[in-house]
């Protein structure tokens, strides 16, 4: 019982919690606007990780500043896979109809090429760097300086992105489109600079969130798919194309992962995450916090 | 003027042919290591040795192969993470590729998998990074193991250590994979025998991103040791929440690595203090070909060798060459001075047993000022066991 009411657990809780919101969020951004699913989105995360690990360990750049760099280089990259890969069959009527199917191909090969090439480039080797590693004392609760950076920073871009959707003309246009293709489009949203922006915004939170990740773990070419593996388990919970829902989704996830244990053993942990994913599957396919429909 | 032309002719013809006879036959070695998929990052530790030794066999004019000196040449396959590849790839070396020697795939599962192609075209093999009570079911012949980190013998040597630092008490955490689960069970009776209480027993799946809620059952317990059978990346999560929450046992082992350079660099000196399994470290002055190898690797790779994986893939290479340099390439002859010779490494005097190692003692590791000593058994120690240190702020 302590065990459940200590701020240690609710920490914890927060900062698993709001990693995994992150990269659903970039992840559900990309497949609400698009209906594209991104298999590689964990390869992003791990490309961020070794933009924080080289800028660090080569110019000693601290990762709270090489994460507008992972950003940016992992929009520019975002921009680069959507023009020549995607561009061409999301304008076509014939091509986008299959479009989820082939998506789900087409990434999943990009995921294997990201993998391999950064294991050739910079081979297999586990790395890391130390960063703030000093503990900070809240009550009977303590946070080394990195979870609580990565907590404040994921957090913050969240939160952030959620009101940026909601409220900015952009956001509205983005969230018009993921709700009514062809209505958007007739009351004059831009398809295709919409598509782009939000392909991109979506590539560089998962750049980022690699960065808040190579913070608190080690960093490896293949460190990618775990994420990519709870980012869907969030977006079904929080239902495909709801933005805060993936937002809750995270944090329940998390949740599961702290208190579920805390409840339970550590030998439960997956069942529990995967039998509250299929339950939501079963009874509530549309997610916890989705409309009745699914929007199309 | 003409005798001083043939002369200068003969001379470089001399030369040149003095070349050619220096351009010996290269050896062929074959091996497959898992460069792509779920392995790929475990390798490196391996592949590295191998290319160091290439290289430093090369530069010294060659491998000796029983009095004549000839140059390595490697031919390696990609068998991407899947044991049936490295079967099928073994087969390819021996027949088609017709290689001289060759040299182990990773891990245990990839050595049990090509153990029965040497079996059947009688190839003897020097195996390195396997650890399993299983590898003793093999046929002994045409495979060694060098390893002394075998789980039951872990877990007998790990409770008369328990014992002799005064421990009654420990929590138990362990991952779902195979070498730890092995230890695991060995390890149990072990500690009921020697009167150790296990206050907590906690087993967790791979892909773990939070231990907070485990480690706390753990903490509240107040055990005189915690045992964390975990892999790498849960080896960081332990280390990482054990400080934040405060674990304050005075013994903390973490099972694989506090040896592995990423995880020293990490953490730094909150790693020390940490005991590891391993029965390698260049500080043992009673091997004097230890420190010379670890330099040797840095130098190269700019990163410390991995104390199991490193050390035992050129433990294997050593005991290859120099039983090579005495039997020459002939399989028979091979095998049978493999099988019977007492050999120099890195890791001390090996000899074989069957396919055990019979001479290396099971030992532990300690973290002591950011460098590995060997801390267990007593007669081998490089350093004496201390406390575990409180966390660092």
């Amino acid at each position: 019982m302590d065990t459940l009411l200590s701020g240690q657990l609710f920490v914890a809780m927060l900062v698993v919690g709001s990693l995994y919101a992150l990269v659903a969020l970039g992840l559900n951004l990309i497949y609400g606007t698009m209906r594209l699913l991104n298999v590689a989105h964990g390869e992003l995360v791990m490309l961020g990780a070794y933009v924080a690990y080289w800028s660090f360990s080569l110019a000693n750049i601290g990762p709270l500043i090489s994460m507008f760099v992972a950003m940016a280089l992992a929009a520019l990259l975002g921009a680069a896979i959507y023009y020549a890969l995607l561009h061409r069959a999301l304008r076509s009527t014939t091509l986008s109809e299959r479009i989820e199917a082939n998506s789900l191909l087409i990434f999943f090969g990009v995921s294997v090429i990201l993998q391999n090439t950064a294991a050739l480039l910079f081979t297999a080797n586990p790395r890391s760097y130390p960063y703030l590693d000093t503990l900070v004392h809240f009550g009977d609760t303590t946070i080394s300086m990195d979870r609580l950076v990565v907590l404040g920073v994921s957090l913050v871009v969240c939160i952030g992105a959620v009101l940026y959707l909601r409220l900015s003309m952009t956001g509205l246009a983005i969230r018009a489109l993921i709700q009514q293709r062809d209505a958007a489009e007739l009351v004059g949203i831009d398809i295709t600079r919409t598509h782009l922006l939000s392909f991109c915004l979506g590539f560089a939170m998962a750049g980022l969130a690699g960065v808040l990740i190579s913070m608190i773990g080690q960093v490896s070419p293949f460190m990618g798919f775990p994420f990519t593996i709870a980012a869907f388990v969030v977006i079904i919970l929080g239902g495909l194309g709801n933005l805060t829902g993936s937002l809750i989704g995270g944090f329940l996830l998390g949740a599961v992962e702290t208190y579920g244990v805390a409840l339970t053993s550590a030998s439960y942990r997956s069942i529990l995450i995967y039998g509250v994913f299929i339950a939501v599957l079963v009874w509530r396919p549309q997610g916890l916090f989705g409309g009745t429909r699914v929007a199309r | 003027m003409r005798k001083t032309l043939m002369t200068a002719l003969i001379g470089v013809v001399g030369l040149a042919l003095a070349g050619l006879a220096q351009a010996a036959e290269p050896v062929k070695i074959g091996f497959s290591l898992s460069k792509t998929g779920m392995f790929a990052s475990a390798i490196p530790s391996q592949l590295n040795v191998y290319e160091l030794w290439k290289d430093e066999v090369n530069a010294a004019g060659g491998l000796d192969v029983g009095g004549e000196r000839r140059p390595i040449e490697f031919i390696s396959y990609d068998d991407q993470s899947d044991p049936a590849n490295a079967v099928k790839i073994y087969e390819k070396l021996i027949t088609n590729d017709k290689v001289d020697l060759l040299l182990a795939p990773w891990g245990t599962p990839f050595h049990f998998a090509v153990a029965g192609v040497l079996d059947r075209y009688k190839f003897p093999m020097v195996g390195n990074s396997a650890a399993s009570v299983q590898l003793r079911e093999l046929k002994a012949g045409y495979i060694w193991f060098p390893t002394s980190a075998i789980p039951d013998r872990l877990a007998e040597e790990l409770g008369k250590l328990l014992t002799q630092q005064g421990v009654k008490t420990v929590a138990v955490t362990n991952l779902q994979l195979p070498f730890s689960l092995e230890i695991k069970e060995y390890l149990m009776p072990v500690l009921e025998r020697e009167g150790i209480e296990v206050l907590v027993d906690e087993a967790y799946p791979p892909g773990v991103k939070d231990m907070t809620a485990m480690l706390l059952k753990v903490k509240n317990a107040n055990p005189d040791a915690v045992l964390s059978l975990s892999y790498p990346s849960d080896s960081v999560l332990y280390t990482m929440t054990a400080r934040e929450i405060g674990i304050a046992a005075k013994f903390q082992l973490v099972l694989i690595g506090p040896t592995i350079d990423f995880f020293g660099q990490m953490f730094g000196p909150a790693a020390d203090g940490l005991i590891t399994v391993g029965h390698w470290s260049p500080h043992q002055k009673a091997w004097p070909r230890a420190k010379p190898f670890f330099d040797a690797y840095v130098a190269k790779f700019n990163t410390r060798p991995d104390y199991l994986d490193s050390a035992l893939a050129y433990m294997s290479v050593e005991i290859l060459e120099q039983a090579v340099a005495k039997a020459g390439l002939d399989k028979e002859a091979l095998r049978q001075t493999i099988a019977s010779t007492t050999f120099d490494t890195i890791n001390g005097p090996v000899r074989f047993d069957g396919v055990q190692n019979a001479t290396t003692p099971t030992m532990f590791l300690q973290i002591q000022a950011g460098e590995a000593q060997i801390i267990w058994p007593p007669d081998q120690a490089t350093a004496n066991v201390i406390p575990k240190p409180a966390w660092p702020e």
